[in-house]
């Protein structure tokens, strides 16, 4: 049975403008399974729902974001837990930092500016583990940075001593130090230099082998995704369009819109002219008819414009949702 | 009839100073340029030199585009902001077609020349205004006699149409669209230098290469010399001819971009390089690389500034700073190429 199992998920943002109603479909029924020990990719532009799926799928529910239908089962081995039924924000608090922990994208607004780095450990390890004796917690802490290849003298440092590589490096180490079972990262790389944005990578990956946990990873740069995922999935326009393992997506993509985000990646070593397709994401409050890519796709025929195309499996392992490519 | 417009404005200008205008066949020619910025009062203060001896130069009759790459904190964008007289130099000097920016009289003329496309689309228009007063504006205080014609040619060129943005405000529009408007205004002068600081780091992934695109065809058919700052080598390889890479102020190699990128002579160079993650799932990285300390450490090293962290770095590094060696049609400023 695979860790995590997201069945039909909607989460909208309903908002109430002059007394209208507006529902942004951030995530319109997606579906999908995580393996233990896997790296999960979740891509696409900014817009495209893929930030809201990963509060969703972690509990993280406030207004103006509510989950309209769907099941998020965990199966830690121990215990199968349903997040959505749970009620209370106290019971998936604890799950939370525990079980699954979340590396969020801008780590400045992670860490309070005016305490020391070493208060925010201390209070997530009090809330989870209850208080303890100040040389035990040194250890603890000791024992996890310095696995990660970080400096003691650090945790005295106030954010804004740090550099952000630095800063990015610590909220990694905050969020793992539980030695949870699923990570969730939210462009844990995006605005970071890129020498920087390898030794994220690099200290990520080092973590998963020490940890044996499961990782979630979402980011829009499909190069991150090449050298980190295991298998990878294409969002948009709230929609997963195409899942497969990460080779046979960068190999042999299938839909469209995942064969014009490659298209358009410009490589070293490569002069040849790259095209970016016409016209842009489609707002999420009013989405197109049929197939949400229809208006930008190059194949698009009547029935794509009236249908919505499921996500079907094209080959063990490979789903993809496109009426031309053998889907319904 | 664009192009046909701007060698007149050429002419003109030619023959209003000869005598500075011949000494130089340069569009921009950028020496020793330093800009010392002073952090903290009384004892706690520090000097940081965010740009440090900075040269090169563009050539008038050949447009190209130059990019400046380097990480944050390399002072890609100090630079700009030099170019463009948003920040006055420490020392150096800036000279536009022969003459010291600083020293230029009608600075309306240089405006009209050089002009400017920043990172944010969604910061650079003021979020309460219609997008196109930004475009009439910019022609009524730069182009008065064109009423309006410049606008919609302009719009034509990045290929948008009046249509399009008239009464709308920046919140209505994509990032890609906005971005492109950004270019618009900044063409309506025809300038013959763009100065674009990370022009496409805020637009989606898919949208991104129109931006790109349009740049080398403004290269092309509009004879437009570009400075192109970004982070992003994959996009600087694809649309530039000549590429610096610069590290904590300093230049530390220069040349063509096949030259600088496929083979790379710097230590820190071939660094970034390796970096840069490949988009295919069997070119991984495998080893590990050294992480640089704390920034500030490094723009007041003395020597080299990249000797923190080189793997080839060796005795000299550490003591006196490296000077800027010629090898092939590059520049590479490190010891190893003495």
């Amino acid at each position: 049975m695979p860790i995590l199992e997201v069945k039909e998920l909607r989460a909208y943002y309903v908002t109430e403008k002059y007394g209208r109603r507006y529902r942004v479909k951030a995530v319109d029924g997606v579906s999908f399974q995580v393996n233990k020990d896997e790296i999960y990719g979740i891509a696409g532009e900014s817009g495209c729902g893929k930030s809201t799926l990963l509060k969703a799928v972690s509990g993280l529910i406030k207004p103006p974001l509510e989950v309209l239908e769907g099941e998020v089962i965990y199966n830690f081995g121990d215990a199968v837990l349903n997040i959505l039924s749970l009620k209370d924000d106290k019971q998936r608090r604890q799950v939370r930092g525990v079980r699954i922990s979340h590396i969020p994208q801008g780590s400045m607004s992670v860490l309070n500016p005016v305490r020391r780095i070493k208060k925010a450990f201390q209070d997530l390890i009090q809330a989870h583990l209850g208080s303890m004796e100040r040389s035990r917690f040194e250890e603890m802490v000791k024992k996890h940075l310095d696995a990660l290849g970080l400096d003691w003298s650090i945790m005295q440092a106030f954010p804004h001593q740090l550099s952000g590589g630095m800063r990015q490096r610590l909220t990694i180490a905050l969020a793992t130090i539980l030695k949870p079972d699923i990570i969730f990262a939210d462009e844990p790389t995006t605005a970071l230099d890129v020498v920087v944005q390898r030794g994220v990578v690099q200290l990520i990956k080092k973590i998963k082998k020490e940890q044996q946990n499961t990782l979630i990873m979402v980011t829009h740069d499909l190069a991150i995704h090449a050298n980190l995922c295991d298998r990878l999935a294409i969002m948009y326009a709230g929609k997963i369009v195409e899942e497969a393992d990460v080779d046979v997506i960068f190999n042999q993509p299938q839909h469209p819109y995942t064969l014009m985000l490659l298209n358009s990646l410009p490589q070293l070593g490569d002069k040849s002219t790259r095209v970016s397709a016409p016209g842009a994401p489609p707002s999420l409050v009013h989405l197109p008819s049929g197939c949400r890519f229809h208006p930008r796709c190059p194949e698009a025929t009547v029935r794509c414009r009236e249908e919505i195309p499921e996500l079907l499996e094209l080959e063990k392992g490979h789903r993809v949702a496109c009426l031309r490519k053998g889907g319904r | 009839m664009k192009t046909d417009l701007t060698n007149v404005q050429f002419e003109a200008r030619r023959a209003n100073r000869v005598g500075a205008e011949e000494a130089s066949s340069k569009l921009l020619m950028v020496e020793d340029l330093t800009k010392v910025y002073i952090k903290g009062q009384g004892f706690a203060k520090s000097k940081i030199a965010a740009v440090n001896k900075v040269a090169f130069s563009l050539e008038l009759d050949k447009p190209e585009i130059f990019t400046l790459a380097g990480e944050s904190g390399s002072g890609k964008s100090t630079v700009a902001k030099l170019i463009l007289g948003f920040e006055t130099p420490t020392s150096g000097s800036i000279r536009y077609k022969g003459v010291e920016i600083s020293k230029l009289k009608e600075e309306k003329e240089f405006m009209k020349e050089v002009q400017p496309v920043f990172q944010n689309p969604f910061e650079t228009f003021n979020p309460l205004k219609k997008i196109h007063t930004y475009l009439y504006e910019t022609e009524k205080n730069l182009a008065k006699a064109a009423q309006g014609q410049l606008v919609e040619e302009s719009l034509a060129l990045v290929g948008l149409s009046l249509a399009e943005i008239k009464d709308k405000y920046p919140s209505e529009m994509s990032g890609g669209q906005l971005q492109r408007t950004s270019i618009a205004r900044a063409l309506i002068t025809s300038p013959s230098l763009l100065i674009t600081d990370e022009p496409v780091s805020m637009i989606d992934a898919s949208l991104r290469m129109s931006i790109i695109n349009l740049f080398k065809r403004l290269k092309e058919e509009q004879g437009v010399s570009i400075i192109y700052i970004t982070h992003d080598l994959a996009t600087a390889y694809y649309v530039s001819d000549r590429i610096a890479i610069m590290l904590r102020g300093e230049i530390v190699e220069m040349g063509s971009v096949e030259k600088v990128l496929d083979d790379p002579l710097h230590p820190y160079t071939q660094l970034l390089k390796a970096s840069i993650p490949v988009p295919n799932p069997a070119d991984r990285w495998e080893s590990e690389i050294a992480l640089s300390d704390l920034e500030t450490k490094e723009y007041t090293r003395i020597g080299c500034k990249f000797s923190g962290r080189c793997p080839q770095v060796k005795a000299v590094c550490r003591e006196c700073e490296p000077e800027n060696h010629q090898v092939g049609e590059s520049y590479v400023k490190c010891h190893l190429y003495r």
